[in-house]
């Protein structure tokens, strides 16, 4: 095989971590994406400046804080700990946790857009014919808007496998988390290291070219079935 | 039948204010006016789409508002289908399930069967097609079709017919005529068309700036000055009910009552009743019968309204139907024009249009 276990191990927790940050992101992300695309409330502008403060902070200083609220004996690690047994700070979890926070404000940007582009008002037609407003965002505003979502899912899944700032400072280097930025990372300093780290460069453009493949085939086969 | 009841004030943020209100009087009313009148308001009021500022909405027995009581019915309980210009249906379905999109499962009355519909507005061959590849009046039908499919108890249409071109408009109209005659669902619909008003509706409210200008019958209410007062250059257009037409020494005649209207070339006699419309400024009125003529058409009537505008005089005669003849200040002066004169009504045969 091409690949060392470490590299194997690197390569598996960057697609574990991309999958389950899309999983665990995405219903808060379509919930945000929605009410910012379709209602006007006091106090949204402050909403749309904490969705989008890890796109502009350094992902360091992210880092950094949410150390500062997950590390060992703080009142939520205990929290987690005792209800869901569950470490953030320095192990896999943290992975998940500093990608989501990094990849949320484009997930969240995306969706947004693809829920803006469908008229609001077959919304309200929906509503009209005697279906709750649970109902209408399941068969009307999703459906409409999936190629929002969709970009959304690929972007923060693309945004996850480069994701290197923050989980260095949440997870630090360990053999067991590490992803492929962290080992790329790692094997720069050794002398043979290029091999490997070239092996680790075709996987990850591989990865998100896969990704992009896979949305735009969804979001074609869809276009596809209402237009022919 | 009083089966709906509207009274509702609502300020824009633009500052357009809006203080209406009326009661049905007929199975079809219809909301006419110039465009910024408030008339699509009013639907999206009753629809629920929109929130009163104050106002009160029964529907048969049923409150669907009373901000007094600070009741407000959700949309998706009022029972109100709608149908807009521009149709909305739902672009990634089929015309199937568009249309069994909002049947209920519950055991609510089902006076719309889904067969019935389909075949009453001829939607069968459309079923498994994407809105995508219909036209405008196919849209329109499976749209009227979708509202009826979810049982509504009044049916609100926004100027169905308002972005489709002369002859989808007539095919249109034909089918709404159609479940309004098959399903008697009371049905209040925003129009600017005079010809569909007086073919569809047999109760009219007029408006202007958020406002009801007056409210009655359409043949009264289109002929009203104050009606009158937006339409100046247009007004009222005259629309004949034809039930009997037939060939007669190569002419073809289509009667009024006892009279005797020469129509133009018809295509199709089989489908019948048809209608034939005409400007008021295409008749001609005379206080005797005059002979010699090159215009055919000669219908006797009685004088019954005349309604005295700033440069013209609109005078109502009742021919067996209602028409209206349109003649100069002079003319009304020197003929001698009253209430229950007889008169005879000129009308050259080309100056007719078909609508089938």
């Amino acid at each position: 095989m091409f690949f060392t276990v470490a590299q194997w191990s690197a390569i598996i927790n960057s697609c574990l971590v991309g999958v389950f940050v899309v999983l665990s992101s995405l219903p808060l992300a379509l919930f945000v994406g929605y009410f910012l695309a379709r209602r006007q409330f006091p106090g949204k502008w402050l909403v749309e400046i904490l969705v989008n403060l890890s796109l502009v902070m350094p992902p360091v200083v992210t880092g950094y804080l949410l150390l500062q609220v997950f590390k060992p004996g703080t009142p939520l690690a205990w929290f987690l700990s005792k209800f869901f047994g569950m470490k953030i700070a320095f192990e896999f979890p943290g992975l998940v946790v500093a990608a989501a926070v990094m990849s949320f404000p484009l997930m969240v940007r995306s969706i947004r857009l693809g829920f803006q582009s469908v008229d609001p008002r077959l919304e309200k037609m929906a509503r009209t014919l005697g279906v709750s407003w649970f109902t209408t965002f399941f068969r009307i505003s999703l459906p409409l808007g999936r190629n929002g979502v969709i970009a959304g899912c690929v972007l923060a899944f693309a945004r996850s496998l480069g994701e290197f700032g923050a989980t260095v400072m949440l997870v630090s280097q360990r053999e067991s988390t590490r992803t492929i930025p962290l080992l790329i990372y790692t094997l720069k300093d050794r002398s043979d290291g290029i091999v490997e780290i070239s092996y680790l460069v075709v996987v990850s453009l591989f990865l998100a070219a896969g990704a992009l493949a896979i949305s735009e085939y969804i979001a074609r086969k869809g276009l596809r079935r209402e237009f022919s | 039948m009083n089966f709906l009841s509207f009274q509702c004030q609502h300020q824009f943020s633009s500052g357009f204010e809006i203080d209406v209100a009326f009661k049905t009087e007929g199975l079809v009313t219809s909301l006419f006016g110039p465009s910024g009148s408030g008339k699509s308001t009013v639907l999206a009021m009753i629809s629920g789409l929109l929130s009163p500022t104050f106002g009160k909405i029964r529907l048969g027995s049923k409150w669907l508002l009373d901000t007094d009581q600070r009741f407000c019915e959700p949309v998706e309980n009022r029972r109100v289908g709608v149908v807009f210009q521009d149709q909305l249906l739902f672009p990634h379905m089929t015309v199937n399930v568009n249309l069994r999109f909002g049947q209920k499962n519950e055991n609510i009355k089902k006076p719309f069967e889904f067969n019935r519909v389909v075949d009453v507005l001829e939607l069968g061959s459309l079923l498994d097609r994407y809105p995508n590849n219909l036209s405008g009046g196919e849209r329109q039908r499976v749209a009227l079709g979708r509202a009826l499919l979810s049982s509504p108890e009044i049916l609100l249409m926004d100027e169905p017919m308002g972005a489709l071109d002369d002859n989808l408009k007539l095919r249109v109209l034909a089918y709404l005529e159609r479940v309004v005659n098959e399903w008697k669902i009371p049905t209040l619909f925003v129009s600017h068309g005079q010809a569909e008003v007086r073919r569809l509706a047999d109760w009219l409210i007029v408006m202007k700036k958020g406002k009801v200008l007056s409210v009655g019958k359409p043949d009264q209410v289109l002929g009203s000055s104050t009606s009158l007062a937006w339409t100046n250059s247009v007004g009222p257009v005259n629309l004949l009910r034809i039930e009997i037409a037939y060939k007669r020494d190569d002419c073809w005649i289509g009667k009024i009552g006892v009279q005797e209207l020469n129509l133009p070339p018809l295509k199709d006699l089989n489908l019948k009743p048809f209608y034939v419309r005409c400007l008021p400024s295409d008749l001609t009125l005379s206080v005797q019968d005059v002979q010699g003529l090159s215009t055919r058409n000669h219908l006797d009537g009685i004088v019954q309204e005349l309604v005295e505008l700033s440069d013209r005089v609109l005078v109502r005669v009742d021919v067996g139907q209602t028409l209206w003849a349109e003649v100069t200040p002079q003319a009304m002066r020197e003929l001698k024009l009253y209430r229950g004169l007889s008169v005879t009504c000129l009308l050259k045969t080309r100056s007719l249009k078909i609508l089938w």
